[in-house]
């Protein structure tokens, strides 16, 4: 898994790296650029089509799209992933805290129905199996 | 006239309920004492003897994991953890990005290269991608000269934020910033590509090096009396 997206990331490296070439030879052409700037085209074309090749080896990738949402706003997407481990642990406390709250009262209210109905609750007990 | 249809049915509501004053969903006291088993059904049907107690249900199944339980250390995630709440992360995308050249830290929305687009609005695929033959490469002939004014906003290196260093040993060595227009390097053999890229840090360091020494020796030189070379205060008028 890890190897493909390093392969792809290299592929569109090189391409990006392509692109900005050719960006160079456009922005002050010279005549005899020609050349080399049709040899830059032609890389870009076998550049689309190694990254096409590479497709089949991540289509199992899943991404969300909120992902997306950070980079179109010029944001690191790490912060992404850093909000989502924030989110979850703040859920996972907050459950935590609601679970250890429910059995402190259930454990409290067994103490007062006892006391209150403390054949009922042995009955209850033994049917539960003495929670 | 909806009093008067009101009025009709009137005759025909019955004054009282069949099964008599009681509601057959309601339980009731059970004062013979039988109702001593609660049978459910479902996806597990199951008999539970709820002694005294109505609506008794089975206690859910003991799970090993829930809410209660630390997710990030079950799942493994603790280095990740750690790793995105240790150190304060830049917010900007170009340093998640370093090695790519342009700016890229504004809105997409700015220039429509948002990949939100690209989803909205796929973009045609399934076509066989081919060299270009030389009649289509013929489009691609240029004028020989600088490109107009208006298209030059893209070759802009982003503004690098100057850092006081404390140390002035290492004033020089940094890398190109993100952005800066380093010669050409043919990226077309993925080996090579790859090997530079790896070793591109120490290569860089070492280049930089070489040529700002190359450049203070022709500076001596020029400004040595030998060389008619001009003082710091000596510029040529126009």
């Amino acid at each position: 898994m890890s190897a493909s997206l390093e392969n792809l990331e290299t592929q569109l490296e090189m391409f990006i790296e392509n692109v900005r070439q050719i960006r160079i030879i456009v922005s002050d052409f010279q005549p005899q650029g020609q050349s080399v700037l049709n040899q830059k085209i032609q890389s870009l074309v076998t550049g689309l089509q190694e990254v096409d090749k590479l497709k089949s080896q991540v289509h199992d990738i899943l991404v969300p799209t909120e992902v997306f949402d950070y980079i179109d706003q010029g944001r690191n997407p790490q912060l992404y992933t850093k909000d989502c481990i924030d989110k979850a642990l703040a859920k996972n406390e907050e459950v935590k805290g609601k679970i250890d709250s429910y059995k402190r009262f259930k454990s409290h209210l067994l103490t007062e129905l006892s006391k209150t109905f403390p054949n009922e609750i042995a009955k209850y007990k033994a049917i539960r199996g003495g929670e | 006239m909806m009093s008067d249809q009101f009025r009709k049915v009137e005759p025909y509501s019955p004054k009282s309920s069949p099964r008599g004053g009681r509601s057959p969903v309601v339980s009731r006291q059970d004062s013979s004492g039988t109702l001593k088993t609660t049978i459910s059904l479902g996806k597990n049907p199951s008999i539970v003897h709820s002694g005294p107690f109505y609506l008794m249900k089975e206690p859910p199944a003991e799970c090993e994991q829930t809410g209660a339980t630390n997710l990030m250390a079950y799942h493994g995630l603790e280095h990740s953890y750690s790793k995105f709440n240790g150190k304060k992360l830049k917010e900007s995308l170009s340093s998640f990005l370093p090695n790519l050249p342009g700016i890229m830290d504004g809105p997409g929305q700015e220039d429509n290269s948002t990949l939100g687009s690209v989803i909205a609005k796929r973009p045609i695929g399934g076509k066989e991608l081919l060299p270009l033959s030389s009649a289509q490469l013929a489009g691609f002939r240029l004028h020989p000269g600088p490109l107009p004014e208006q298209y030059r906003y893209v070759s802009a290196t982003p503004p690098k934020k100057h850092k006081p260093n404390k140390h002035k040993k290492h004033k020089h060595k940094d890398g190109a910033p993100p952005g800066q227009d380093t010669p050409l390097q043919d990226s077309s053999n993925p080996d090579t590509y790859e090997k530079k890229h790896k070793k591109q840090k120490r290569h860089e360091d070492d280049k930089e090096r070489k040529k700002r020494k190359k450049e203070k020796k022709r500076k001596k030189q020029k400004h040595s009396p030998e060389h008619g070379g001009l003082t710091p205060n000596q510029h040529p008028v126009p």
